[in-house]
């Protein structure tokens, strides 16, 4: 059984950011002066090559959190208990100082669909996947954290808001929230409703991380694209996230176009000031694209295959 | 079905086929958003599902689709995807079915003469997804196993966990490393190709074979020794099993380039 206890033991650990591929040579050759990194679980918990090696070294240097994208806790399948033995095989390896995924399913009928798909928020889906939530707990032993998604679609089936069903969830389960406040944004945005309100209605005690991350605007909706830097508005809703939570662990997601180390860094440092309660007067703008953005998750592709050689006289 | 298995049901279908009777549905399941009617909302998760699965495709097979040019190869993944929606949580699995499809699928699969542009195209993706799964499988270096050096008997090699063998109709390696390369190399023509992948120190090699060498490594791969391997290059030679023995063991520089390139590891002693 988890209790609320559990979640107020997880520790605070500043500013991450996401272990992506790209990264891995200059963070192995230069060990950055990061808080900590968040791992894609499905990225590694496959991996018999260097992704997993990666991952484990730096997991001896840096707090490491583990992030999923195919837990499904949503999915009236059943759930997958060989994807949750290779998470928790993960997670004794590398002692996550937490494990996440989201308010979503990803399939159904034994297929996935690879997208983070949001369900009605209604008391049959809060019953179904609080049921779900604790099994998955015992089964790792350790409170879930889990993301809001961004959404495109509502449905008539809802008849509670999401922040409402997180409440919900956590109150029954125990579990623990992660507030991605760039989801925020698009998924209000998208619907018509009001960010702000949403962040004032949201369970903030339940709140151990928040997610950064660009987005692409197209005028009559907004992609999570985690494909360039952290937009204003978003900015404004961290200050805001950040003086109703007291600060805590807030990781910067960016996962296409993915710049150079130092630049990420330099864009999750940003979030310093926001913190600090500055710049809360910002003015959000927004500002559109012509694009056909994939929403995220996309960096749950693949390891880049960057390291094929060709041995000439094998033969 | 309750409600929500009625949703996810639905929705699914209309990831799997866009613009079937099931999206005309859309109204029924879904309100409108700010600017968006039900129908093009759910458009979003369609041409996501889409464009996620071909960038993944084309990242797993970059020189079918150098071959057969991204809108033709984007085609392909989408009749594949269609046929054979992904089943496993990770998109690892994605393209494990790809090359068996295009396989199936073949426009003169019935016919007596088979094309040679398709029978490259179906060696290509073989290999690619033979090099992709070297790349990230269980292997040598956290295994404990210990790799074998030039003093480790004949009776004491074994292959490593990562290292397959395979034979193609074409020289598909070559082309492969000529798409890496950014140039843009010529289909090569049909001729048997034999080629060993593997990893070592987290490093991908690809290795072509001669036939004998081929048949060697492949008898060593199902689990053979040594002699029994040499035995199977023999009979697919025709030749005695002393002359074949004579010749691995005059062709030591073959075997130490495969140490080297680490090829083996020791073999424990049965206990």
């Amino acid at each position: 059984m988890t209790r609320a206890s559990d979640l107020a033991a997880l520790p605070e650990l500043g500013l991450g950011l996401g272990l992506r591929n790209v990264h891995f040579e200059h963070i192995l050759n230069h060990w950055p002066a990061v808080d900590w990194f968040e791992a894609i679980s499905e990225n590694f918990m496959d991996s018999g090559g260097r992704p997993r090696d990666v991952l484990r070294r730096v997991a001896k240097r840096y707090p490491v959190v583990l992030h999923g994208v195919s837990l499904s806790i949503g999915s009236t399948d059943p759930l997958d208990m060989e994807y949750l033995a290779r998470l928790k095989a993960l997670t004794a390896e590398v002692s996550p100082a937490w494990v996440s995924d989201h308010l979503c399913w990803t399939g159904v009928m034994g297929l996935n669909s690879h997208d983070l798909l949001p369900v009605p928020l209604n008391a049959e889906t809060l019953d179904h996947i609080a049921a779900r939530v604790h099994k998955v707990q015992d089964y790792l032993g350790r409170p879930l954290i889990l993301e809001n998604p961004s959404t495109y679609v509502s449905f008539h089936a809802t008849t509670m808001d999401e922040p409402a069903f997180l409440r919900a969830l956590a109150e029954r389960t125990g579990c623990g929230l992660l507030l991605d406040v760039n989801n925020v944004y698009v998924s209000c945005v998208n619907a018509g409703t009001d960010p702000a309100t949403y962040l004032r209605a949201f369970p903030m005690d339940r709140v151990v991380q928040m997610h950064l991350a660009g987005h692409t605007d197209l005028g009559t909706h907004i992609i999570d694209s985690h494909d360039q830097p952290v937009r204003p508005e978003v900015w404004q809703l961290y200050a805001l996230a950040c003086a109703m939570t007291g600060g805590v662990a807030t990781l910067l997601e960016w996962d296409g176009n993915i710049p150079d180390f130092e630049t990420c860094h330099a864009e999750l440092l940003k979030s310093k000031a926001y913190r600090d309660g500055a710049f809360q007067d910002l003015v959000a703008e927004r500002s559109t694209a012509i694009s056909a953005n994939v929403s995220n998750p996309v960096q749950f592709l693949v390891p880049g295959i960057d390291d094929v050689t060709h041995l000439a006289d094998g033969a | 079905m309750t409600e929500l298995s009625e949703v996810q049901r639905w929705m699914h279908s209309t990831l799997l086929a866009p613009g079937s009777e099931s999206q005309a549905r859309a109204a029924d399941f879904l309100t409108p958003m700010a600017h968006l009617d039900a129908a093009q909302a759910l458009s979003i998760y369609q041409r996501s599902y889409a464009l996620r699965l071909a960038a993944c495709m084309r990242e797993q097979f970059p020189a079918t689709c150098h071959a057969l040019g991204a809108a033709l190869f984007n085609d392909f993944v989408e009749t594949y995807v269609a046929a054979l929606p992904p089943e496993s949580y990770t998109l690892h699995d994605l393209g494990r079915r790809f090359a068996g499809f295009l396989a199936d699928q073949r426009p003169d699969k019935d016919a007596a003469e088979k094309e040679t542009w398709i029978d490259f195209l179906i060696d290509l993706a073989r290999f690619e997804r033979q090099v992709y799964v070297a790349h990230d499988c269980d292997g040598v270096e956290s295994s404990g196993l210990e790799m074998a050096d030039l003093a480790t008997p004949d009776s004491a090699l074994a292959v490593q966990p990562s290292l397959t063998v395979a034979e193609y109709g074409f020289d598909v390696s070559s082309y492969f490393h000529g798409v890496r390369a950014a140039s843009d190399p010529p289909i090569p023509s049909e001729r048997p190709s034999f080629v060993a992948v593997l990893r070592a120190n987290y490093q991908t090699t690809t290795v072509p074979l001669s036939h004998a060498h081929f048949t060697f490594l492949q008898a060593l791969c199902a689990g053979e020794n040594v002699a029994a391997a040499l035995s199977a290059v023999s009979h697919a030679l025709g030749q005695s099993d002393a002359d074949v023995r004579r010749g691995w063991d005059a062709g030591s520089a073959t075997r130490q380039r495969w140490i080297d390139a680490g090829f083996f590891v020791k073999q424990p002693p049965a206990a």
